[in-house]
């Protein structure tokens, strides 16, 4: 079973949740996934196309009430 | 086939655009971009350590401010902590100013240089002049 790691980069604005997800993403093992929270609307779709242009791999994209939950798979 | 490396010419003292210049190169880094950015200008105010955080603009500057949106240098700094971004401070307005590196941010800079080698460097990618 991959390991999760959650940020939370509630509260921060463009490109901060990025920049959050890609330290963290650095720090695990390849297989596991880190889940990112974000209250940016734009965070939510950059993210998923960050995660697509470096061929790393979106688990899962939620919406919330007030912010995103994105799960990432380090694949590399 | 991957992207050309990606050259900031960041001379304006402008908040809005020295926080334009740090997420373009910061985001482009981490995606995998090599990027260079040269500051020259007004915009070496913004990277001295006796004005560090004190960002002069306009109305965006106030709403950046207001909702504390990422500081620029912090930016820059993430970028070449977690990609291939390199930044170097003008050497001629380094010597107009007669500041020393250490007058600057630290965890930042690569040794002054001059704007030959860094439009020599352009030449292999593309150029944006902020």
């Amino acid at each position: 079973m991959p390991e999760r790691k959650t940020v939370d980069a509630r509260g921060a604005f463009c490109p901060g949740p990025l920049m959050e997800l890609i330290a963290a993403i650095k720090l695990v093992e390849v297989g596991d996934e880190v889940e990112i929270l974000s209250s940016d609307k734009g965070s939510a779709k950059d993210i998923p196309d960050w995660v697509a242009k470096v061929k790393h791999e979106v688990v899962a994209v939620e919406e919330r009430d007030d912010h995103w939950s994105i799960v990432v798979k380090r694949m590399k | 086939m991957s992207a050309p490396p990606l050259f900031v010419l960041l001379c304006s003292g402008e908040h809005e655009k020295i926080q334009m210049a740090g997420m373009v190169a910061s985001v482009a880094a981490v995606s995998e971009r090599p990027v260079q950015v040269f500051v020259s200008m007004n915009a070496m105010f913004a990277f001295l350590k006796s004005r560090q955080g004190d960002y002069r603009g306009g109305e965006f500057s106030a709403i950046l401010k207001e909702k504390g949106a990422p500081d620029p240098v912090q930016l820059l700094q993430q970028g070449k902590m977690l990609g291939e971004l390199k930044v170097f401070p003008c050497s001629m307005a380094m010597d107009v100013t007669g500041w020393k590196e250490e007058d600057l941010v630290e965890d930042l800079f690569e040794p002054p240089a001059g704007l030959t080698k860094f439009l020599a460097d352009a030449e292999s990618g593309q150029l944006v002049v902020i």
